[in-house]
C-alpha cells in the first residue's frame, strides 16, 4: 500500500467515526422528538 | 448555553466546510516532511482530535466541580455532553493514531505510555458514560458523576505529559515548517467550531430528555 492509501484510510476512519456520531445523535433526537409528541397527545387527551 | 443553541447547526456546518477546506491545506499546501515522509499528513487530523478531546475532559472536569459547588443541573448536563464528544474524539485519535503508526512504525499498537495512558483515559470515560446511565434519583446521580468526573481527570496531565515523560516510540513534538503550522492552526481552529457545535447539540439533547422526564414523572404525580 503506498502513503496516499494510508492517508486516505486516515480520512476516512476520521470522516466516517464522525458521521457515525452525528448519526447517533440524530438517532437520540428523533426517537426524543417522538417521545415529546406523544406525551403532549395525551396530555391533550386528558384535557 | 440556550441563548448559542441556534447557532449550533451554523457551528457544526462551518467547522465541517471547513475541515472539508482544510484537506486542500493537508494534501497541497502543507509541504511533505522529510524524515516521515507523506504518513505525517495524518498528523493533522490526529492532533486536533486529541487536542479537543483533551479539552472536553478538562470541561468536565470544570463542569463537575462547578455543579458539586453550586449543585445547578446545568453544570451536570455540560459535563456529561463533553464527556461523550471527548470519548468520540479521542476514540477517533486512536484509530487515526494507529492508521499513523502502522505507517511510520510498522505496527497497529504498541503498549507505548502515551498510547496506553491514552486507552485508559477512554475506559475512564467510557465507565464515567456507564455510571450517567444507571437508573438512579438524579441528583444521586449527578453527584457520583461529578466526583467521578474530578477523579477521572488525574489521568488528562498523564495523557498530556506521558510522551515528554515515559514515552519511548510516540514523539513529544514534531518540528514544523511555517506552511506546516498555518495547516495544523486552520485545523486545530475548523475542529473548534465542530466541537462547539457539536457541545451544543448534544447539551440540548440532554437538556430536553430531562425536561421530558420530569415533565412526564408531574403527570403521573397528578394522575395519582
Amino acid at each position: 500500500m503506498n502513503s496516499y492509501e494510508w492517508i486516505l484510510y486516515a480520512g476516512i476512519a476520521v470522516w466516517s467515526g464522525l458521521g457515525l456520531y452525528l448519526a447517533l445523535l440524530a438517532h437520540k433526537q428523533a426517537g426524543l422528538s417522538r417521545r415529546i409528541k406523544q406525551l403532549a397527545r395525551l396530555m391533550e387527551d386528558e384535557r | 448555553m440556550a441563548g448559542l443553541y441556534p447557532l449550533a447547526p451554523f457551528l457544526a456546518l462551518a467547522g465541517g466546510f471547513l475541515l472539508a477546506a482544510c484537506q486542500w491545506l493537508i494534501l497541497v499546501y502543507a509541504p511533505t516532511e522529510a524524515t516521515l515522509g507523506l504518513p505525517q499528513k495524518i498528523f493533522y487530523l490526529h492532533l486536533p482530535l486529541a487536542w479537543w478531546g483533551l479539552f472536553s475532559f478538562f470541561l468536565v472536569f470544570i463542569a463537575s466541580g462547578a455543579y458539586l459547588a453550586s449543585r445547578k443541573r446545568f453544570w451536570d448536563v455540560l459535563a456529561g455532553a463533553a464527556a461523550e464528544i471527548g470519548l468520540a474524539l479521542a476514540a477517533l485519535a486512536l484509530i487515526s493514531g494507529a492508521i499513523w503508526a502502522k505507517t511510520s512504525w510498522g505496527l497497529w499498537w504498541t503498549w507505548d505510555a502515551r498510547l496506553t495512558t491514552t486507552l485508559v483515559m477512554c475506559f475512564i470515560y467510557a465507565g464515567y458514560l456507564v455510571v450517567r446511565g444507571m437508573d438512579m434519583q438524579p441528583d444521586r446521580r449527578a453527584r457520583i458523576a461529578a466526583v467521578l468526573g474530578i477523579v477521572a481527570f488525574l489521568d488528562v496531565p498523564l495523557v498530556f505529559f506521558s510522551a515528554r515523560l515515559w514515552s519511548y516510540i510516540h514523539p513529544p513534538s514534531i518540528s514544523l515548517e511555517p506552511e506546516m503550522k498555518h495547516t495544523l492552526v486552520a485545523c486545530i481552529a475548523s475542529f473548534a467550531l465542530l466541537w462547539l457545535g457539536l457541545l451544543l447539540f448534544r447539551w440540548r439533547l440532554a437538556q430536553d430528555a430531562i425536561n421530558l422526564e420530569e415533565t412526564t414523572k408531574e403527570r403521573l404525580m397528578r394522575r395519582e
